[in-house]
């Protein structure tokens, strides 16, 4: 049975690690989780985000959700925001397409160019 | 929507969207009464009587910016919970917060499954640190024996201060938590 317990270890570890750190995060990820996002899968592609960061041990990434972002026929869609520079748009992303955006972008630092929509905020 | 748990999902946003800082999430199965019962509660700036009976209409959105025209999460749901014999009620006070209960008889043939629950409240949760999440889960069998989970992101914020929810090991924890207790109380997930 999972205890908060266990909880104070973590938080112990993340503590340890952050102070070798500068910032908080470096990555900030928006799912858009509105009534035709939910539809069309923007939970199961936010989970396998949540799954892909806990699987590779990535820090410095929050993962966040918004509304309807007007762009219905390309959801599910997710923002990829690196500190201030402006979003980078993906559309019709699925749990598989998610997991290549944490792997090349959010590792690598590399933007998926096959799924782009725009890099206009 | 293929499942409740979406539309619970759906709901959650609309309780983002009204400012509510705590949601409560009570989910009931009671068999002897053959009864299923979604309850959600926010703390958010709430609805007045116009705005209430316009959130049940299809062609109603609280939302006035992009194109966006219509609003059908309120709809959907309640016509889901309707026709399994069920029934759909949304009360609200203004500043004060909005309450959600959808009945389903809990053996119709219509009735939509569950669905994941867990990965519901874990999105919701990461997705929205400011906000605390409180889940009750209560599933009593014919025989009249019960089983609860209860989870509350406050306990869980509480013991890691400042350690953000998106830290790996946290995912993994809540992750297994929410299903690990969902799965204790023999409610589906699926």
């Amino acid at each position: 049975m999972k205890t908060l317990e266990e909880l104070r270890k973590i938080r112990e570890k993340a503590q340890n690690e952050m102070k070798l750190r500068e910032s908080n995060y470096r990555f900030k990820v928006v799912v858009g989780m509105g009534t035709s996002g939910i539809a069309t899968g923007a939970r199961e592609v936010m989970k396998a985000i949540l799954d892909e960061i806990a699987a590779r041990n990535l820090t410095g990434i929050i993962v966040t959700q918004t509304g309807e972002k007007g762009l219905s026929s390309m959801e599910p869609v997710v923002d990829v925001i690196e500190n201030d520079k402006p979003a980078v748009t993906y559309g019709n992303i699925d749990p598989e397409k998610a997991r290549r955006i944490v792997a090349e972008h959010l590792v690598n630092n590399r933007i998926v160019q096959d799924y782009l929509v725009t890099t206009t905020s | 929507m293929q499942d409740i748990s979406l539309h619970l999902l759906d709901i959650i946003e609309n309780s983002v969207r009204a400012k509510a800082r705590n949601i409560w999430i009570i989910i009931t199965i009671l068999e002897p009464e053959n009864l299923l019962r979604i309850i959600i509660k926010d703390d958010g700036f709430g609805m007045d009587n116009e705005t209430l009976q316009a959130a049940q209409d299809p062609f109603y959105t609280s939302k006035t910016e992009r194109l966006k025209k219509v609003g059908l999460g309120i709809p959907l749901f309640k016509e889901n919970a309707e026709r399994c014999a069920g029934s759909f009620k949304i009360e609200s006070v203004v500043s004060k917060g909005t309450v959600l209960t959808a009945e389903f008889a809990y053996d119709h043939i219509d009735r939509m499954p569950l669905g994941m629950i867990s990965d519901t409240i874990l999105t919701a949760v990461l997705g929205h640190e400011q906000i605390d999440l409180h889940l009750k889960l209560q599933h009593c069998k014919i025989d009249g024996s019960c089983l609860d989970f209860k989870f509350s992101t406050e306990l869980v914020k509480k013991e890691l201060g400042d350690i953000p929810l998106s830290y790996p090991d946290v995912i993994t924890f809540l992750d297994e938590m929410l299903k690990e207790g969902i799965k204790n109380t023999e409610m589906e997930e699926n």
